[in-house]
């Protein structure tokens, strides 16, 4: 016990090489708060790997599902908001189902997703990100959501434009777009709420104007 | 036995021809449909994905409109089922500020669910006129009807049944396999396309080494990206069925007009032909 002691009191900062981290340098801090906001039991994760296991998309992500958590618990935030992870996270729901610990990892993503919104870390999956807000912006504007006027809302966005027309994703789209048009699966006029005013205060009260 | 009638927005555009389906099966079941009046979007991922606070309490709305109205909702749609769910649990918790009056007494039905109670399947099967008689088909959930278990109430989330009674009343052959509630890539199709058509054209190839003609749905979203994924180069083609289109089709028989099916992108005209369900 006292040697424990010991080795605290001459340990400094110096020692530490820069692309070594300590364990918990933010103090639990972080972990605190997203486990008090999300009630998903972080702490209890013993790593198991059965959340990047059941995850669909886990190849894609550059930190799986597993290793999300044990970043929360050591309270990396800055490498958690900057990754692809929750960005490409589908919000599927098989790792918090399939947790024998009951951490519920799906709502942890999502709300370090609500974070990533309300930081100016960029992106990593911009489009998506882009997606996300404009589905909001469109439900603002008429209460219901209208998938033609939603993917057009999203593609004329300056970013998601350049990068579909890089990819040639737009000549695919719009030819999948006209498709559908043929089929009569587009409804062109959109339906308009009577109680706008009330869903536009919530979404500018949730959002903080950010959209 | 009337239920207030949540579509949600895709049954609008895409998905209409899920809608028209289900204004005809519901006419000759006893029970009726009463649209929720001025109903409006549940917020789906997107928002959830903005702020948690916005997904419980946009939804609010709706069940405050059908607690007007004295009814239990009825939900085609997966993903508006499963956040109707969560708002109305996250609700009685009483800790946001919600603009309308909701005490919560309205339930909410899941559609395959709610057809798949014991009388109501008693109630298609007297409805049948043609059984859909050696169709081989399997019924795919996708995630938000089944998952989270606690929030959807779901107890075999990993086997679930109810589109496989429906379709065993209707006198088809509803095969197994394991696929049933894998994800369909939801909505990352539009910004990356390369995860959807993986995730999608899995699940097309594994129900064609199940030996499935057919895939049955009732998300409109898995059904879109199902549908998609096979205008692609070198797919197989395994029409995309919603749930409610066959037990029409069973219900009206030779009535049944194959123009009820032209907005599929995948034709199902010859498969239908074929097994001589339709002229």
């Amino acid at each position: 016990m006292e040697q424990v002691t010991e080795k605290k009191d001459t340990y400094t900062p110096k020692e530490i090489s820069a692309t070594r981290r300590i364990i918990g340098d933010r103090g639990e801090y972080f972990l605190r708060s997203v486990e008090g906001e999300t009630m998903a039991n972080i702490s209890a994760c013993y790593q198991c790997e059965r959340c990047t296991n059941a995850c669909p998309v886990s190849i894609y992500m550059n930190i799986n599902p597993h290793q999300v958590i044990r970043y929360v618990q050591l309270g990396w935030r800055e490498e958690l908001l900057r990754s692809t992870t929750i960005w490409v996270c589908l919000s599927c729901e098989m790792c918090t189902t399939y947790c024998p610990n009951d951490v519920d990892v799906a709502k942890t993503v999502n709300h370090l997703r609500n974070m990533a919104f309300r930081s100016t870390v960029p992106p990593a999956e911009k489009v998506l990100a882009v997606f996300h807000e404009t589905f909001v912006k469109e439900l603002q504007r008429f209460g219901r959501v209208n998938e033609f006027w939603l993917v057009g809302s999203l593609n004329s966005h300056p970013d998601v434009l350049k990068e579909k027309i890089k990819t040639g994703a737009l000549k695919e789209e719009l030819f999948l777009g006209l498709e559908l048009l043929k089929k009569g699966k587009l409804k062109l006029i959109p339906h308009r709420s009577k109680e706008m005013k009330k869903i536009r205060d919530i979404c500018l009260k949730e959002t903080r104007g950010t959209i | 036995m009337n239920l207030a009638f949540y579509p949600g927005c895709s049954l609008e555009g895409m998905a209409n021809d899920y809608a028209r389906s289900i204004i005809a099966v519901f006419e000759k079941l006893d029970v009726g449909l009463v649209e929720i009046d001025d109903w409006t979007c549940c917020g789906a991922t997107a928002a959830h994905s903005l702020s948690d606070a916005m997904s419980v309490v946009l939804p609010a709305k709706n069940l405050a409109a059908a607690e007007k109205m004295g009814l239990d909702i009825v939900s085609p749609c997966a993903n508006c089922f499963n956040r109707l769910t969560y708002s109305r649990k996250m609700l009685s918790k009483n800790i946001y500020d919600v603009p309308w009056n909701v005490t919560g007494k309205s339930k909410v039905h899941d559609m395959t669910r709610f057809l798949a109670q014991p009388d109501m399947i008693s109630q298609i099967k007297d409805n049948v006129l043609m059984p859909l008689k050696g169709l081989n088909l399997v019924s795919y959930y996708g995630c938000q009807m089944v998952r989270p278990p606690r929030i959807t109430g779901f107890t075999d989330y990993e086997n679930p049944r109810t589109m496989d009674h429906i379709a065993e009343a209707l006198g088809a052959n509803a095969l197994d396999w394991s696929y049933k509630a894998t994800c369909c890539g939801a909505s990352i199709g539009l910004g990356r396309r390369d995860i959807q058509l993986t995730l999608s054209a899995r699940l097309i190839q594994k129900a064609r080494q199940t030996g499935a003609e057919a895939i049955i749905v009732s998300c409109p979203l898995c059904q879109a990206n199902l549908d998609m994924v096979q205008t692609e180069k070198g797919s197989q083609k395994v029409p995309i069925f919603y749930f409610t289109e066959l037990m029409r089709l069973a219900f009206e028989g030779k009535a049944c007009s194959i123009k009820n099916f032209r907005m599929h992108l995948t034709d199902p005209g010859p498969l239908l032909r074929k097994k001589a369900l339709i002229d």
